[in-house]
C-alpha cells in the first residue's frame, strides 16, 4: 500500500526514464524532435495567423472606426443623394461619405486602397485615421493632393512632395503625396484624398461606394439595419463593420483550417512514434519491468510511470516546439505576409505577438497527446502478469478483436462522414473523415498483416522464410513500425494525388480560360483603370489582330456577411462550352438569350442555386433578372463569379468599358509586334497587361507549384518522421534479436544471409505498408479531392493519379525501409553482438 | 497672432479631431486667424495653386452696408462670422451666459471641380455656456464642408446652418438651434432696433495697413426666449443677447498677436462695443469701438479713445495662463469695470486644436453699481503654451 | 550435387581440431586471456573443458568455432587453418562441420521444432524429403517427435535443449561444441541432456567438446581437461 506513494512511482520513473535515456539517446532525440516539429508547425500557423488577423483586424477598426452600420455598394458606387439622405435622417448621428477605390498604378500589378473621405465627418468615425491629416487639411482640400499610409510609402518608393500617377481609365493622372502618415496612423498601405479630389480625379462625379454611420444613442442599430436595407437601392447594402471585418477574416478561414491540420497530422505522427517507441522499449524493458512488478511495484505505479515517460518526451518536444514554432512563425512573417502566402489577406510588416495562454496550450496539447501515445503500451505493460515478464519469453501482444472491430466501424464512420456537407463553411466533417478513415485503417493493420503473412507461401529459400516466420511470430511488433509509415505514407499519396488532380484539372482550365494568343488585363481588382469604347476600337484597329474579345469585371455584393461576387461580362461567341469551362449546362434553349447566366461552382455552393433558377442580380443600381444556364469552374475565385453576355451587361448598364480583352493573332502577326502595337495605340497603356497566353499558363502554374510547395515539404518531412519510426522499429527489434542474429551466426548463417533476411524483412513490411498506404491514401485523396477540397475552396477537381510519381515515391520507400533495416542489423552484429549468444536475456 | 492662429487651426485638425470641435481661435468674433492659415501652409507646400489675395473680395470704406442682402453670407469674402453672445436667466433665477458662433471660410481649392463635396466654403461652430452654478463652461464644435445642403451659409439674408445646428433671421427674430454635447440651445432672439454699424457705416479697420478691415455690424440688446437643456434637463430662458455679423479677407496685420474685445448691452438700454488689437510686447496696435446711447445715437469710438487696464489676473490651474478676467475699460465718455460672471471661462481645447482662449460674460459696473452685462474675449495670452 | 558433409570429412584420418600455441588478448594491457593453448582433438573423441568463471572458455570456444580470431597460433579444423579464412569461408565450414548447443535456450521462438531443427539443413541446401527424413529421424533421437509441429515458444526448458541437440548434430557436423548445455536445468532433466548428447556424439562420426564448470556434467566425456591461468591441461589429480 506504502508503494503507492508518488514517491515511489517517482524512483520507478526515473529509474526507468534514466535507463532509457542512456540507451537510447538518439531514439528518444528523433521522438522528441517529432513532437517538436508537430508543435511547432502548429504553433507557428496560430501565431502566424492570429498576427495577421490581429493585424487586419486593427487595420479595419481603423479602416471603419466607430462606425455602426456600413452602407457598402457595389464597386462601380451609387448615387451620393444616398448620403444626403442618410445624412439627414434623425436616427444618424453622423454620416461620413467615403468613396473606397483599389487605384491602378501604371506598372504595378498591385493596385493601392485609397480612400476618398470628408476629413471632417470621418474625424468623428475614425478618428485614429483622420488624426494627422489635419497638418495638411488645406492642401487636402485644395484637390490633386493624396496622403500616403507609411507602407504604402515605402511600398512605392514616394516620400513628402513626390507625386504618385494613377490610371484612369486607359489614362495616368498624377497626384501629389502631401505627407506620408506615421506607421502607427495605419499599418497597412493606404491612401487618403479628400472625396471631392477623389471623385474628380477617379471619375466618379456623383458616386460614393461607402457610407459610415454612427446611429444616434438609443437607436437599435440592428433593428435600424434591417430597416435601412429594405429602403436601400438594389446591390447596396447596410452591414455591421464587424461583418467587414469577419468577411475579411472568413475568406482565409479554410486556409487556415488545413495549415492547422497538416501540424495535427504532424503532431499525430509524433504521437506514433511515442507509441511504437514506448511500445517497443516496453517490449524490451519487460524483464525490468517484471521486476519492478515482482519488487512490490503496483501496476498503477507502473503504468504512471510509463505514461510518464510518454508525457515527458511529449512536454519537452511541445517546449522545444513552441520555441521552434515562434521562430519559425517570426521567419514567416518576415519572408511571407501574414496570410501564409495564400495571398487573400493583404497585410504588410506584421508583427509577432507572443501569445503564452495558446502556446502554453500548445505544450498541453503535446504533451498530452504523446502521453496517450504511451499510454496504451504502458496500460499492456502493467497488465503484464509479472511472473511472465520475467521469464521474459518473446511472447508477442496478441491481435486483439476489439481492435479489428473498432477499425472496421471507424472505417464506416469515416466513409459516412465524408457524405456530409459543411459545419460552419468549414470542411470539419470532411477531416473527420480522413481521422476516422485513417486510425480505423491503422487498427486493421495488425490483422491485414497476421493474415497476410498467414498466407505467405514458403519460398523455400532459407533467409526469406526465416524472414517470413520471424515477421509472423512478431505481428503486433511489426505493426508498429508499420502504423507511422502507413500514417505518413498514406496522407502523402492523398496529398499527392489531389495536388496533382488539382494541377492537371487547372491546366485543362487555363487552357479553356485562355484560348487566345494574347490576353489584356487591367489590374485585378482595381477600380480605376478600364479600357472605354474608343480604346477597345483602337485595340481592334491593330495590324495583326484578327479577332479580339472584351470582358468587364464588376464586383457585385449580394450578401453583406460574404465577400463580393465577380460579375462578369464578356462575349459568348458560339455554344457556351466553347468559352467557359461548364461542369453543369441547361438545356440550349435556356444557354441563348440576353438572360442566360453561367454561375461558377462557388457561386453555386454559396448561394445555393441549381441549374434553371431565376437569379436576380444587381446591376447598374437595379436588379436584373437572369435565368442559370450552367455552371463552370472556377479556379481564379472561391467566392464565386457570375458571366453574363456583355450585350446583356451593356443594355442594362450602358456601360461599354472593358477591364479585360482575349486577341487572336490573325496568324502572320507576331505576338510581340501586336503587343507593341496595342501599346502605341493606347499611347503607352498605363496599367494595361499585355500577355501571351502561353506565358500566363506557364506562370500561373509556376505559381500554383510555388504554392504547393510548402505543403510538399511539410509532407516529406511526415514521411520521413515516418522513416524515423521504422528506423526505431527496425534497430529496437535489432537489438532485441541479438541473441537471435548470435544464434544464426553460430548455426553458420552468412553475415549476409543475416544482413539479407533483416533487408527481407524490411522489404516485406515497407511492401506492405507501401500498398496499404497507397490504398489508403487512395481512399483519403477521395475525400480531400471530392470532400474537403470543394468544401473548402468551392471548386471541383477532377481526380488524376500521378502514377510514375507514387511508383517513384513507393520504391523509394521501400529501400529505405530495407536500408534502414539492414543499417540496424548490421549495427546489432557487431562483434560484440556475437557474444549476445550467452548471454542469458 | 497669425503665427499662433495658424498653429491653432492646423492643431485644430490635427489632434485626434473628435468631430464636434471647431478650430479654437475662432469661438471669437473677432477672430480671424482662420483666414490667414488656410492659404499659408498651401503657399509654404508650393502645392496648391498660387494663393492671391485678388481672388477674394476686398473690404473698402465708402461701401454702404444693404439689408436684408448684407445678412446673408459674403462668399467672395474669406472669411465671414456670425456670433451670438448673451446672458441667460431661468426661472429659478440661475444666470448663464451663451456664446454661438457661426464661420464661414473660402479655402483656397480647386474651383473647376464638379464634385458636390469640393469645398468652397467651409463651416465652422462653436457654442458654449458658461454655467457658474456647476461652475462649469459647455462647450461643442463643428466644421463641414459647405455643400449639398448639409451645411450652408445662404446668401439674401441670415440662414446659416451645419447638419442640425442652424442660425436663421425671420423679420426681426433670430432663431439659434444647436443640440450639442450634453447641452442644446434653442433660442428665439429678437432685435429690438435696426443694426449698429461699427466703424465708418460698417467699415471697421483692424489695423495700422489699409486692406486690414471687415465690414462689421451689430445689433445690440436682443430679447431672449426659449430654452436650455443641461445634461438632458431642460429649463425655458429668458435673457438678452449680442449680434455680431463680421466679414473680411484681411483682418489682422501680420504683427498681431491677440485682442481683447467687449460687447455689453447697458441697463440703460445703450450698447458698447470697444476692441484693442495687441501687438508682441502686449502694446495696443489698434483699437476702436462703438458706443450706442439708449435714443440710438451712434458714437464710433477711435484708438484714442480706448483704453483697457487690466486689473485682476486669473491663473488657470490647467494650462498656467493668467488672464486679466477684471479690468478697468474706459470707451470714450464710458468708463466701467468688467467683473465675469465667474473666473474659469477659458476654452481649453489644447488637445484637440492647441488653443487656450478666454471667452466669458462680464458684468459692467459703475462706480461698483451694476450698468450692463455683456461677454469679454481675450485670445493671445497662451504664447508660451507649446503648440503642437 | 549434394553430398552429405560426412561423406566428405570421414575419408580422412586428420585430427577434427588441431589447436597450436593458441593466444588470444582482449586489452593490450592485461595479460592474455588465453596463451598457450594446445589441443588435439580426434574423431570419436568426446572431451569435457572445465574452468572457472572468467578463465576463458567461453573465448576459446568462439575461437574454435571461427567466429573470433586468435593473437598467435592456429585453429586447424577439418584440416583448415581457421585462422586463413576470410568470415565467410569460416562461416560455411562452421555451418557444415560444427554443431552448437548453448546454455540459453536459444531456439526461434516463432518457428516449430520441426522448423528449428531443420535450419542447418536448409542452410546446407539440403533438398526435401531428405531434409525431412533427416528431421524426423533426428527428432526421434532426442525423443520429440512428437513435438515437431509445435512452435519453438511453447516448449519447457528442457524440450528446448533437445531441440538445440537435435539442431546441433542434425546436419552430422565433424564437431559438436556445448556450452553448459544444462546450466539452466534441473539435474533430472540435466542428467538426460548429457546422456543425451554424448550418446548423440558418440552415434554420429564426430567429435564433441562439452564445457562446464559441473564436475557431474564433464564426467560424462571420455576425458576432462582443466582451463585454468596456466592453460588447457588434464584435471590436477587430488
Amino acid at each position: 500500500m506504502a508503494a503507492r506513494g508518488t514517491g515511489g512511482s517517482f524512483t520507478v520513473w526515473w529509474v526507468l526514464v534514466v535507463a532509457q535515456l542512456r540507451e537510447q539517446p538518439v531514439r528518444l532525440l528523433v521522438t522528441v524532435l517529432a513532437i517538436a516539429l508537430g508543435v511547432a508547425l502548429g504553433a507557428a500557423v496560430y501565431l502566424t495567423n492570429t498576427a495577421a488577423l490581429a493585424e487586419f483586424g486593427s487595420a479595419t477598426k481603423r479602416l471603419f472606426g466607430d462606425a455602426d452600420v456600413v452602407v457598402r455598394g457595389p464597386r462601380d458606387g451609387y448615387s451620393e443623394d444616398l448620403f444626403v439622405q442618410l445624412a439627414r435622417d434623425p436616427a444618424v448621428a453622423m454620416a461620413s461619405p467615403v468613396l473606397e477605390l483599389e487605384v491602378a498604378l501604371p506598372g504595378r500589378r498591385d493596385t493601392l486602397k485609397v480612400l476618398g473621405l470628408d476629413p471632417f465627418r470621418a474625424a468623428a468615425l475614425q478618428p485614429a485615421l483622420i488624426g494627422e491629416i489635419g497638418a495638411h487639411l488645406t492642401e487636402l482640400l485644395a484637390g490633386n493632393g493624396i496622403l500616403l499610409s507609411d507602407s504604402a510609402a515605402r511600398e512605392l518608393d514616394l516620400r513628402r512632395g513626390g507625386t504618385l500617377p494613377v490610371s484612369v481609365g486607359s489614362g495616368t493622372r498624377i497626384l501629389k503625396v502631401l505627407d506620408v502618415l506615421s506607421p502607427a496612423a495605419y499599418p497597412q498601405p493606404l491612401g487618403l484624398m479628400d472625396v471631392a479630389a477623389a471623385q474628380w480625379a477617379f471619375g466618379r462625379i456623383g458616386r460614393l461606394d461607402r457610407i459610415d454611420l454612427r446611429l444616434n444613442p438609443g437607436v437599435d442599430a440592428e433593428r435600424y439595419r434591417r430597416d435601412l436595407a429594405e429602403r436601400l437601392p438594389a446591390g447596396v447594402l447596410a452591414v455591421a463593420p464587424e461583418v467587414e471585418r469577419d468577411r475579411a477574416v472568413s475568406l482565409t478561414r479554410a486556409y487556415r483550417l488545413n495549415l492547422n491540420m497538416l501540424a495535427l497530422v504532424a503532431l499525430l505522427t509524433g504521437a506514433l512514434l511515442v507509441f511504437s517507441t514506448q511500445s517497443l522499449s516496453v517490449l524490451r524493458r519487460r524483464r525490468s519491468l517484471g521486476l519492478l512488478r515482482a519488487l512490490g511495484v503496483t501496476r498503477g505505479q507502473l503504468q504512471r510511470a510509463l505514461v510518464g515517460e510518454g508525457a515527458a518526451l511529449g512536454a519537452l518536444g511541445a517546449l522545444l516546439g513552441v520555441v521552434l514554432g515562434t521562430f519559425m512563425a517570426a521567419l514567416m512573417l518576415r519572408l511571407l505576409s501574414g496570410d501564409l502566402g495564400n495571398g487573400q489577406l493583404r497585410v504588410l510588416g506584421v508583427a509577432l505577438h507572443l501569445a503564452p495562454l495558446p502556446m502554453l496550450g500548445f505544450c498541453a496539447i503535446g504533451t498530452v497527446v504523446a502521453g496517450f501515445g504511451g499510454w496504451v503500451p504502458a496500460r499492456a505493460a502493467a497488465l503484464q502478469p509479472a511472473a511472465r515478464s520475467l521469464k521474459g519469453g518473446d511472447q508477442d501482444y496478441t491481435v486483439g478483436h476489439s481492435s479489428t472491430l473498432l477499425g472496421v466501424a471507424l472505417l464506416s464512420a469515416g466513409a459516412a462522414l465524408a457524405f456530409l456537407p459543411r459545419l460552419a463553411g468549414l470542411p470539419l466533417f470532411g477531416y473527420a473523415s480522413v481521422a476516422a478513415l485513417l486510425f480505423g485503417a491503422v487498427l486493421l493493420v495488425p490483422a491485414l498483416t497476421a493474415w497476410l503473412l498467414k498466407l505467405t507461401p514458403r519460398s523455400g529459400r532459407v533467409v526469406l522464410d526465416t524472414a517470413v516466420a520471424q515477421l509472423r511470430g512478431n505481428v503486433a511488433l511489426s505493426t508498429l513500425s508499420l502504423a507511422c509509415i502507413i500514417v505518413s505514407f498514406s496522407l502523402m499519396v492523398a496529398m499527392a494525388i489531389m495536388v496533382y488532380s488539382f494541377r492537371d484539372s487547372f491546366d485543362r482550365w487555363l487552357g479553356k480560360l485562355l484560348p487566345a494568343d494574347i490576353q489584356l488585363r487591367e489590374p485585378v481588382g482595381n477600380d480605376t483603370a478600364f479600357l472605354s469604347d474608343g480604346d477597345q476600337a483602337r485595340i481592334a484597329a491593330v495590324v495583326g489582330v484578327g479577332r479580339v474579345e472584351f470582358r468587364r469585371t464588376r464586383q457585385l455584393y449580394l450578401d453583406p456577411a460574404r465577400a463580393p461576387v465577380t460579375l462578369v461580362a464578356r462575349d459568348m461567341p458560339g455554344p457556351p462550352a466553347d468559352n467557359l469551362p461548364l461542369v453543369q449546362s441547361a438545356p440550349p434553349q435556356l444557354q441563348t438569350g440576353a438572360s442566360a447566366a453561367w454561375i461558377s461552382e462557388g457561386f453555386q455552393d454559396l448561394y445555393g442555386y441549381r441549374i434553371g433558377d431565376p437569379l436576380s442580380l444587381p446591376v447598374a443600381g437595379r436588379q436584373a433578372r437572369f435565368v442559370i444556364a450552367g455552371i463552370w469552374r472556377d479556379y481564379a475565385r472561391t467566392t464565386g463569379a457570375v458571366v453574363i453576355t456583355r450585350r446583356a451587361y451593356v443594355a442594362l448598364s450602358g456601360d461599354r468599358s472593358a477591364t479585360e480583352g482575349s486577341v487572336w493573332l490573325d496568324g502572320r502577326a507576331s505576338a510581340a509586334a501586336v503587343d507593341a502595337g496595342i501599346r502605341s495605340a493606347l499611347a503607352g497603356g498605363g496599367t494595361l497587361e499585355i500577355f501571351a497566353s502561353t506565358a500566363i499558363r506557364e506562370r500561373s502554374l509556376q505559381i500554383f507549384d510555388r504554392a504547393f510547395a510548402i505543403t510538399y515539404a511539410l509532407e516529406a518531412i511526415a514521411v520521413l518522421i515516418g522513416l524515423a519510426g521504422v528506423s526505431f522499429a527496425a534497430s529496437s527489434t535489432a537489438l532485441a534479436r541479438r541473441a537471435e542474429f548470435g544464434m544464426l551466426r553460430h548455426v553458420g548463417m552468412l553475415r549476409r544471409q543475416v544482413v539479407g533476411m533483416l533487408a527481407g524483412e524490411g522489404i516485406l513490411m515497407s511492401l506492405f505498408g507501401v500498398a496499404y498506404g497507397l490504398a489508403l491514401g487512395a481512399v483519403l485523396s477521395l475525400v480531400l479531392v471530392y470532400v474537403i477540397n470543394r468544401q473548402s475552396f468551392n471548386w471541383s477537381i477532377d481526380l488524376a493519379v500521378p502514377w510514375w510519381q507514387l511508383g517513384l515515391l513507393s520504391v523509394t520507400l521501400v529501400l529505405a525501409a530495407a536500408l534502414t533495416a539492414i543499417w540496424s542489423g548490421r549495427a546489432a552484429m557487431s562483434a560484440e553482438a556475437l557474444r549476445a549468444v550467452r548471454e542469458d536475456w | 497672432m497669425s503665427a499662433r492662429a495658424l498653429a491653432g487651426l492646423l492643431g485644430a485638425f490635427a489632434g485626434a479631431w473628435v468631430g464636434t470641435v471647431a478650430g479654437a481661435p475662432l469661438g471669437t468674433p473677432v477672430d480671424v486667424p482662420v483666414g490667414t492659415p488656410l492659404t499659408v501652409p498651401a503657399a509654404a507646400a508650393g502645392a496648391a495653386p498660387a494663393a492671391s489675395a485678388r481672388r477674394y473680395a476686398t473690404v473698402l470704406p465708402g461701401h454702404a452696408l444693404e439689408f436684408p442682402r448684407d445678412f446673408g453670407s459674403h462668399p467672395q469674402f474669406r472669411t465671414e462670422w456670425w456670433y451670438v453672445t448673451g446672458w441667460l436667466q431661468t426661472r429659478k433665477g440661475e444666470l448663464l451666459g451663451f456664446q454661438i458662433t457661426f464661420f464661414r471660410t473660402r479655402p483656397d481649392v480647386d474651383e473647376t471641380n464638379p464634385s458636390a463635396f469640393t469645398p468652397h466654403q467651409l463651416l465652422i461652430a462653436h457654442c458654449a455656456v458658461s454655467d457658474p452654478t456647476r461652475g462649469r463652461l459647455w462647450q461643442d464644435q463643428r466644421i463641414r464642408r459647405a455643400g449639398l445642403g448639409l451645411a450652408q451659409a445662404r446668401e439674401g439674408d441670415t440662414e446659416v446652418w451645419i447638419d442640425d445646428w442652424r442660425l436663421q433671421r425671420r423679420g426681426a427674430d433670430y432663431s439659434a438651434r444647436l443640440a450639442a454635447d450634453g447641452f442644446a440651445l434653442n433660442l428665439t432672439l429678437s432685435a429690438t432696433r435696426p443694426p449698429m454699424e461699427n466703424g465708418q457705416s460698417g467699415f471697421s479697420r483692424k489695423g495700422p495697413a489699409a486692406e486690414s478691415a471687415s465690414y462689421y455690424y451689430s445689433i445690440p440688446q436682443m430679447q431672449i426666449a426659449g430654452s436650455l437643456t443641461r445634461a438632458g434637463k431642460t429649463d425655458p430662458v429668458v435673457g438678452t443677447a449680442w449680434f455680431d455679423h463680421e466679414w473680411s479677407s484681411d483682418y489682422l496685420d501680420p504683427g498681431a498677436t491677440g485682442w481683447d474685445w467687449i460687447g455689453i448691452n447697458l441697463d440703460d438700454g445703450g450698447a458698447l462695443m470697444a476692441f484693442r488689437i495687441r501687438g508682441a510686447g502686449g502694446e495696443t496696435r489698434w483699437a476702436g469701438g462703438t458706443l450706442e446711447r439708449p435714443d440710438g445715437r451712434v458714437r464710433t469710438l477711435d484708438a484714442a479713445d480706448i483704453d483697457f487696464t487690466p486689473a485682476r489676473r486669473w491663473l488657470s490651474p490647467r494650462t498656467g495662463i493668467a488672464y486679466p478676467v477684471v479690468w478697468h475699460v474706459r470707451a470714450g465718455p464710458e468708463t466701467i469695470d468688467l467683473e465675469p460672471l465667474m473666473d474659469d471661462q477659458e476654452n481649453d481645447t489644447r488637445l484637440t486644436t492647441g488653443a487656450v482662449y478666454w471667452e466669458g460674460a462680464v458684468r459692467a459696473l459703475r462706480g461698483g453699481l451694476p450698468v450692463g452685462r455683456g461677454y469679454l474675449e481675450l485670445t493671445g495670452y497662451g504664447e508660451r503654451l507649446r503648440i503642437r | 550435387m549434394w553430398t552429405p558433409p560426412e561423406a566428405r570429412g570421414a575419408v580422412t584420418d586428420t585430427p577434427v581440431l588441431h589447436i597450436e600455441g593458441l593466444c588470444r588478448r582482449f586489452r593490450a594491457d592485461r595479460p592474455p586471456i588465453l596463451e598457450g593453448i594446445n589441443l588435439t582433438l580426434r574423431q570419436g573423441e568426446y572431451l569435457a573443458i572445465m574452468g572457472e568463471s572468467g578463465v576463458g572458455k567461453s573465448t576459446l570456444l568462439n575461437l574454435l568455432a571461427g567466429l573470433d580470431r586468435p593473437d598467435a597460433g592456429r585453429v586447424v579444423l577439418e584440416g583448415a587453418d581457421l585462422s586463413a579464412l576470410d568470415d565467410d569461408a569460416a562461416t560455411l565450414l562452421r555451418r557444415r562441420a560444427v554443431g552448437f548447443v548453448f546454455q540459453a535456450f536459444h531456439v526461434l521462438p516463432y518457428l516449430t521444432v520441426e522448423q528449428n531443427v531443420a535450419l542447418p539443413l536448409e542452410l546446407l541446401s539440403m533438398p526435401q524429403p531428405e531434409r525431412g527424413r533427416r528431421t524426423a529421424e533426428m527428432l526421434d533421437a532426442v525423443g520429440i517427435a512428437a513435438l515437431a509441429k509445435r512452435p519453438a515458444r511453447e516448449l519447457s526448458g528442457g524440450e528446448v535443449q533437445r531441440v538445440a541437440i537435435a539442431r546441433a548434430l542434425v546436419h552430422r557436423p565433424r564437431l559438436v561444441l556445448a556450452d553448459e548445455p544444462t546450466g539452466n536445468l534441473d539435474p533430472r532433466s540435466a542428467s538426460q541432456i548429457l546422456d543425451l548428447l554424448r550418446a548423440q556424439i558418440k552415434s554420429s562420426a564426430g567429435a564433441g567438446i562439452l564445457i562446464t564448470h559441473s564436475r557431474t556434467a564433464a564426467e560424462t566425456a571420455d576425458r576432462i581437461l582443466v582451463l585454468d591461468a596456466n592453460g588447457l591441461g588434464p584435471r590436477a589429480s587430488a
